[in-house]
């Protein structure tokens, strides 16, 4: 048997016209992206596969109610009928696939005649202002406050920070909007007679989003904050940074040059992440807020076992999060020169 | 069947120590009303309504709406005592019982002009019985009593011929455009109540299929709700109609300019659908909301409020919660274990010390402000003694009932309140019974198949204030659907099969009492108490007419006709 003398060239196996593409950097770019969307094929599969296995293992079928009279069975099994859960499960799965593939991910059991992709498209705008603001909040609030702090470390001005980032960190973002509403809403308003207070609950394009903005931000502002004291402190010491005082450059150069660029590649890793807790986190603040957006409808489908909306929005978060971590790789390309994107 | 809500009744309903007038108030429309651009209620409704369709909504959230959007042919009086006219400014029954014939409203007109007529009568109500679109509302009240609808269950609902045979064979007739006749497949003497249940709704043929784009098979479950997904189409008779549906946030109501009868004064209602009770409450500080149900959390601060505590109302439900016993357990199959349980409990405490007083003891069944409330069997008073005296007489040891666990949602309402129960168990009795807490829809499966050997707090709202809706629940028939203990008495349904149809109200009520004594006496189940709403209400809310039916935490919403605001 021959032996396989080293790995063949990156893309030998596309055709020869696709193959001239990875040696350029943009092409072995597009390539990458390209990869990594047609892996989120299998990705999305698994998601729809576990969660369907564990919705239908949950106890409780989506027509049982929390107390009281039940349904009788004459009514379940018409309505068993009339959404298909009289089918095997696995047929019940198949069918389910194949549907997807068309973008049609089913009608709501719970809200009559609704489509999944109808709720979700009345849903999503108010997750997506909310988390969008969060996030550009976060970057740079954390990234500066982190910055700050060890620039001046061992400060005052770096305790504070800490401090505050310590103590943000520790509190689950249910608490801290709790207390946030008592602060803010209803002890403000008793305070100025009802002049000034944020209010406690609803969405609108104004003051609305103070108190979830900040809620659903603490964390991560916190959390980027310590992270980037942590790798900034870290590139100070570095040779280059000495090499750059040496030179006489600016502070202002230095700073924002060659210490912010380097320190960022550990802080752009956990931006991915972020993402991902922006988006799991709207199910909790979305709820203390009350706004109709996609994380209170997701708590909603799983407490009354909406099958058809569970997937929906489990499908959707996983497709968000895969694409936010894509563009995390992405962006390293463009932030450290020295990231190669091989497999 | 409204029950559905228990746990969210149990954790915001709350009571008092102290009693707040809650029917009280005038009704006589106040000189200080506020100009018609103030006339706006904003009240926080919990949940978003699952379906704009009347037939197909069973929740008090849902009523909360269905019901002001769509007015049915008869109403329960203030007081509960009867029905009295709505749609149908009369009706009668025939010497049989048999044949119910509502005379309609000459000038009702649908909210947006057109005349309401007999056969959107009859077209509503084959729309709520079409097996297909499976309404859960429809079995038992409307299945068992129509005449023709008794084989509902049976029906192929993949077949659009039998399902047509089976709605062209239901008694529901139209012989005028003001006449609607309903027959019945034998008496039954609480069918003015039925169609009382929001579910009896008139619905618009033309409206339907509109929005459906054009006539469709019966089996479609699809087109027959497109007409119930916007505002515009949601087209009813009653007093308000739908001006706004904000999904998850809130529904708006105005009033429906073409509605036959006296003009609601209110301009607006805002039912908004903030789920967590404590944001509500916070909405209600920041004077956000007009009208909420207190978290039980916040009842002794609301109490100890100068302000709020004005505002405050404690308001009796038409409810009963108790403990149910599975009567196809050892030693649970015997009366006597499960009369020593029952007394072995000190209700009083119960409510004052775990629901915050919010409620009133109760031994019996029929809740007080009905019909059949009656207070002179008192088997099941507190009394450790005679508990046990009757434990030693069934030859039942301590070590056999410590056995027995006491099942119980997982939720913090119902966690408090078993752990209190067991508490006075095995203070009063010695025994060591546990709480065995699970998950809400665990439960549910569990009791449907007797996989249970206590199981509480357990209860019923009323659909309507007749007593057939009560002592139904106890029947061999309702076994694993509502009777989860499956405890049988020897003459009980026959009782009520006869109560149930009896046409002479005062031998109707003889029945039922001596039904509630068996029930009682056999210690069916365990009485506890009667919940009360703890609700605040800003002082500039007024005419509100409370009654035991209202909605939940929407006191006088049965009524919002004559509700106003107030110059503030």
């Amino acid at each position: 048997m021959a032996v396989i003398a080293g790995r063949p060239k990156r893309g030998a196996l596309l055709p020869s016209r696709l193959a001239s593409l990875t040696d350029s950097r943009a092409g072995s770019l597009a390539i990458f992206i390209v990869r990594r969307i047609l892996w989120m094929v299998p990705v999305v599969f698994f998601v729809i596969l576990i969660t369907f296995v564990l919705m239908h293992l949950a106890p409780g079928s989506p027509w049982d109610k929390n107390g009281g009279r039940q349904l009788s069975q004459t009514v379940v099994n018409n309505l068993n009928a009339r959404y298909g859960l009289n089918k095997p499960v696995t047929e019940q799965f198949w069918l389910y696939l194949v549907n997807v593939l068309h973008f049609d991910f089913g009608l709501s059991y719970q809200y009559e005649g609704k489509t999944v992709a109808s709720l979700i498209m009345t849903s999503w705008p108010y997750t997506v202002a909310i988390g969008v603001i969060s996030f550009l909040l976060i970057i740079p609030v954390g990234v500066g406050l982190g910055v700050l702090a060890a620039l001046r470390q061992n400060s005052r001005v770096d305790y504070i920070t800490m401090g505050f980032a310590t103590f943000a960190a520790s509190f689950p973002n249910f608490v801290v909007g709790a207390l946030m509403v008592v602060a803010f809403s209803v002890l403000m308003y008793k305070a100025t007679g009802g002049n000034f207070f944020l209010p406690a609950a609803g969405f609108g394009p104004d003051d609305h989003l103070v108190l979830p903005v900040i809620t659903l931000s603490l964390l991560p502002i916190a959390f980027t904050a310590r992270l980037t004291r942590a790798s900034t402190l870290d590139t100070i010491r570095q040779d280059f940074i000495r090499t750059a005082w040496a030179k006489g450059l600016s502070e202002r150069l230095v700073v924002v040059r060659h210490i912010l660029k380097n320190s960022l590649i550990p802080v752009v890793t956990t931006l991915g992440p972020t993402f991902a807790f922006l988006v799991t986190g709207s199910v909790i603040v979305e709820t203390l807020f009350s706004i109709p957006g996609i994380g209170r409808s997701f708590v909603v489908a799983i407490e009354s076992r909406d099958y058809p909306m569970i997937l929906g929005t489990t499908v959707l978060f996983s497709v968000i999060i895969a694409l936010a971590n894509l563009a995390v790789d992405v962006a390293y390309v463009f932030i450290d020169p020295r990231v190669r994107l091989t497999e | 069947m409204r029950l559905g809500t228990r746990i969210r009744a149990i954790s915001l309903v709350s009571a008092g120590l102290f009693v707040v007038s809650a029917c009280g108030g005038s009704n006589t429309v106040s000189q200080n009303l506020a100009p018609a651009s103030q006339q706006i209620l904003r009240a926080n409704n919990g949940v978003e309504p699952n379906s704009f369709d009347p037939t197909q909504q069973t929740y008090t959230y849902e009523g909360a709406v269905g019901r002001h959007v769509f007015e049915t042919l008869l109403r329960p009086k203030l007081d509960n005592s009867d029905v009295e006219p709505a749609a149908a400014k009369s009706y009668d029954v025939s010497t049989d019982g048999l044949t119910y014939t509502f005379h309609l409203q000459t000038n009702a007109k649908w909210s947006d002009g057109k005349p309401v007529t007999a056969s959107d009568w009859v077209y509503g109500f084959k729309h709520l019985l079409n097996p297909a679109l499976a309404a859960g509302y429809v079995d038992p009240f409307f299945d068992t009593t129509i005449a023709g609808a008794a084989n509902y269950g049976t029906i192929d609902v993949s077949s659009a011929s039998a399902i047509d045979a089976f709605l062209n064979g239901l008694g529901v007739s139209a012989p005028d455009a003001n006449t609607f006749v309903i027959k019945l497949q034998a008496p039954a003497a609480y069918f003015k109540w039925v169609v009382t249940l929001w579910q009896a709704a008139p619905i618009r043929k033309d409206v339907v299929e509109a929005a459906a784009g054009g006539t469709f098979a019966s089996t479609d479950t699809t087109k027959a709700f497109a007409w119930a997904n916007s505002a515009t189409t949601i087209i009813g008779n009653g007093a308000f109609k739908i001006s706004e549906i904000a999904a998850k946030d809130h529904v708006t109501l105005v009033p429906n300019p073409n509605y036959w009868g006296k003009a609601a004064i209110l301009q607006k209602i805002i039912l908004y659908e903030i789920s967590d009770g404590n944001t509500a409450y916070s909405q209600y500080q920041t004077g956000a909301l007009d009208m909420i149900g207190v978290p039980l959390a916040d009842v002794t601060v609301v109490r100890n409020d100068p302000v709020l505590n004005k505002q405050a109302k404690l308001i009796p439900t038409n409810s009963n919660y108790w403990i149910s016993y599975n009567g196809k357990k050892t030693p649970l199959d015997k009366a006597d274990v499960r009369m020593a349980l029952s007394k072995s409990i000190d209700r009083t405490k119960l409510v004052n010390d775990i629901n915050h007083g919010n409620g009133a003891p109760m031994t019996g069944f029929i809740p007080k402000g009905m019909s059949g409330y009656d207070t002179t069997d008192n088997a099941q008073s507190f009394d450790p003694t005679a508990a046990k005296a009757l434990l030693t007489k069934a030859g039942v040891t301590v070590a056999d009932l410590s056995k027995l666990k006491l099942l119980t949602r997982n939720s913090t309402g119902s966690k408090t309140t078993n752990q209190f129960l067991v508490d006075q168990w095995n203070t009063n009795l010695g025994t060591s019974i546990q709480v065995d807490v699970i998950d809400s829809k665990t439960v549910t499966s569990r009791i449907r198949k007797g996989q249970f050997d206590i199981y509480g707090l357990d209860g019923w709202i009323g659909d309507y204030p007749d007593q057939q809706d009560w002592f139904d629940i106890f029947q061999t028939s309702a076994c694993h659907s509502l009777n989860w203990g499956c405890i049988t008495i020897p003459g009980y349904d026959a009782l009520i099969t006869k109560a149930d149809g009896e046409l002479d109200q005062v031998q109707r009520n003889k029945d039922y009492l001596t039904a509630q004594k068996m029930l009682i006496d056999n210690a069916v189940v365990g009485f506890m108490f009667q919940p009360y709403e703890y609700d605040l209400v800003k002082p500039y809310v007024g005419g509100l007419s409370i009654t035991t039916g209202d909605d939940q935490n929407l006191p006088g919403d049965l009524r919002w006709t004559t509700a106003y605001i107030t110059a503030h």
